[in-house]
């Protein structure tokens, strides 16, 4: 191990390097590390949660409708020859844009149902991220005997690093199970734009990209022993400080944990 | 080169985008709606102007529609040097130099065909040239600028320019990919409210002196 | 394949383009993480539409499209490549650029229909399938990476192109490959923007 870490430094001709403390040089190993992972476009990915919200919608209309009509149950062999024509004729669905505007509109009953299938997406994502961060020998992580706030610095740098490509900006406590992520650049969201509407509007359509976050930060709590029912996870919007650069995105995103323990 | 006007055109001639850079009078929307059906109307036409000889034949083999690349069009002069020594020290790439998705620090780096091969590229007038860039989807992305070959006969005037046109415009629908495109609150077709496109359209025009 | 013998320069230049915009000017995330939010999201499909493989096929294939109307601005402003005059050429477009940037994997051209309109793309890998297995009843139905046919039908679409697009077989089912085919409709001639011929 030790020797393939000074290999490792030694082919990135870094003049900084003796002078890195040993945390900086673990932080590099790891930099090392991921390079060398397989890897996709970003915006293959960016588009993939782009679409979880409009997805989720779509599901939403499609179980409503199939329980207004009611399906009738099809034999095996009927559905097998239904799927292999498929794709020829899948339907399509309504343009993502109409999907958001339709879970704005939506009342609050079906928003929620929504809602618990992006957090519940946001949570399986969290749990397997988290098996793969913890099999990922990074040397900057020690899972055994991890206290809360260790698993919330997971959450703030690592998580949200792989996931994002940033860290959490802040992060604050009360040391008695409440937190703040504060995240004053919430990557996915830097892009949107909507129509002249209002401002509230505006934040609340967007706010249902931040039920993702919440399921994961869950999801990555619950495979590291925090029971689903002991957390309590919510998003909301924060001013962001002002002597932060300009963002093209005027607030930022809080999200508030709070970890009840018996 | 300075430019007046950026437009964008849908595929069915609709306006989606205008930003007006001249201080002078400003033309009303419905004015720019306007120019857009008409100059797609127009665009059609021009196209079957086309003698049919050009498009045939040897002839057609012959038409080059390969354009240059230009280095840094719509970039600050000082530019390049700048540009790599923000990328090397630091991650956070600031709004104003991040070219978004497209990594690098120019947004393309080789000639390039123009799609745009019987319709109208370069309109000159008295008092304004304007250029269209369409793509394979048929969008229109068209800039308006009020300069004129002053010298005729200087004919590296217009086919420099046109050149510059086709490089900045195509850079402009590399920023609509990757900021309209990207938002799933965008309504194909409809109009550009994205003020990160504007911001980054504004910035390259400006930069264009 | 009879099509890289006909005209090895453009297909030649076509793999350089795809591999220097990957290398070079495109920003990458861990093929992991987007397997394991793809996988995310075909479990939940799956719960939510209580196993019935049939819908989940028709919602990851309509959550393609609406993703491949939009993604093909991007592979054009970046590409800015020529519209292909054929299928073969598009065949090539395909694989060689449009797999290679999104997702680093270069397909295998094969299984060409007599009159050139149809033809599959072999997936040796798939990163949206890594290591997933896929349960027993989900084997014979479920078409797990079907959002690709989907992206595939909307951006080809948007160059006119109207095609179909499927799987034939995928390994996660048990078959000794995964294939995907593509045929073309027809081309949507009235759509192609005045100006290009």
């Amino acid at each position: 191990m030790t020797s393939k870490m000074a290999g490792d430094t030694r082919s990135h001709t870094n003049p900084e390097q003796d002078g890195m403390t040993e945390q900086q040089k673990l932080q590099h190993q790891l930099q090392v590390f991921q390079n060398s992972l397989p890897k996709v476009n970003q915006i293959a990915f960016q588009m993939l949660l782009n679409e979880m919200v409009p997805l989720a919608v779509s599901v939403e209309n499609k179980l409503i409708n199939s329980e207004i009509k009611g399906t009738p149950k099809r034999n095996s062999s009927e559905l097998e020859e239904m799927i292999t024509n498929v794709h020829i004729t899948a339907p399509l669905d309504k343009p993502s844009h109409k999907l958001c505007q339709q879970l704005y509109e939506a009342n609050d009953g079906t928003r929620e149902k929504i809602l618990e299938r992006l957090r519940s997406m946001g949570n399986q994502i969290g749990n397997k991220l988290t098996e793969l961060l913890v099999f990922s020998n990074n040397p900057n992580l020690v899972f055994k005997d991890m206290d809360l706030l260790s698993v919330m610095k997971f959450i703030c740098r690592d998580v949200w690093k792989q996931f994002y490509g940033k860290q959490i900006d802040n992060l604050k406590t009360n040391h008695r199970g409440t937190f703040y992520l504060l995240d004053y650049e919430y990557r996915p969201i830097q892009t949107f734009a909507l129509d002249d509407q209002s401002t509230e509007e505006e934040l609340a359509m967007i706010k249902p990209f931040f039920e993702i976050p919440v399921g994961l930060i869950k999801g990555v709590l619950s495979s590291l022993g925090y029971k689903e029912e002991e957390v309590v996870c919510m998003a909301s919007y924060i001013d962001r400080p002002t002597d932060r650069p300009k963002s093209t995105f005027n607030k930022g995103v809080s999200f508030h944990v709070q970890v009840n323990m018996q | 080169m300075a430019i007046k006007a950026i437009l964008v055109i849908n595929k069915s001639g609709g306006l989606v985008y205008h930003r007006n850079f001249s201080n002078e009078e400003s033309l009303s929307s419905n004015d720019y709606l306007i120019i857009a059906s008409t100059l797609h109307g127009a665009f059609a036409i021009a196209s079957q102007l086309t003698p049919r000889a050009v498009q045939l034949g040897e002839a057609s083999n012959a038409v080059d529609y390969t354009i240059p690349y230009i280095p840094y069009v719509g970039f600050p002069r000082s530019n390049a040097n700048q540009n790599e020594k923000s990328r090397f020290s630091s991650n956070n790439v600031s709004i104003t130099t991040s070219l978004g998705s497209f990594k690098g620090d120019d947004y393309f780096k080789e000639p390039f065909q123009s799609w745009n091969k019987s319709g109208i590229r370069q309109l000159c007038t008295d008092q304004f040239t304007m250029f269209i860039y369409q793509t394979m989807t048929g969008l229109k992305f068209i800039a308006i600028s009020t300069q004129i070959p002053a010298n005729v006969n200087n004919s590296d005037y217009p086919i420099i320019s046109i050149q510059v046109a086709d490089n900045l415009l195509r850079k402009i629908y590399c920023v609509y990919s990757d900021y309209v495109m990207k938002d799933p609150f965008y309504s194909m077709e409809m109009p550009i409210k994205s003020e990160l496109f504007d911001q980054r359209v504004r910035q390259m025009v400006s930069n264009i002196a | 394949m009879s099509n890289s013998s006909s005209m090895p320069a453009q297909a030649k230049s076509l793999k350089h383009a795809g591999e220097d915009i990957w290398k070079n000017r495109t920003e990458k995330v861990n093929a992991e993480l987007f397997t394991l939010t793809y996988g995310a999201i075909v479990s939940q499909l799956c719960t939510d539409y209580e196993r019935n493989f049939q819908k989940v096929n028709e919602q990851l294939y309509s959550m393609g499209y609406n993703i491949g109307v939009r993604l093909i601005e991007d592979f054009l402003a970046r590409t800015a490549l020529p519209r292909c005059e054929n299928m073969v050429s598009t065949s090539e477009v395909v694989s060689k650029c449009a797999f290679k940037i999104f997702l680093n994997i270069t397909p295998q051209i094969t299984n060409w229909s007599h009159e050139k309109d149809a033809f599959s793309l072999i997936l040796v890998e798939n990163p949206l399938s890594d290591f997933v297995e896929l349960p027993m009843d989900a084997m014979k139905q479920l078409w797990y990476s079907n959002i690709l046919c989907g992206v595939l039908r909307g951006a080809l679409e948007m160059v006119q192109l109207d095609c179909d697009v499927w799987f034939i077989s995928d390994v996660l089912r048990g078959d000794p490959q995964t294939e995907l085919r593509i045929k073309l409709n027809k081309v949507l001639k009235d759509e192609i923007p005045i100006g290009e011929d």
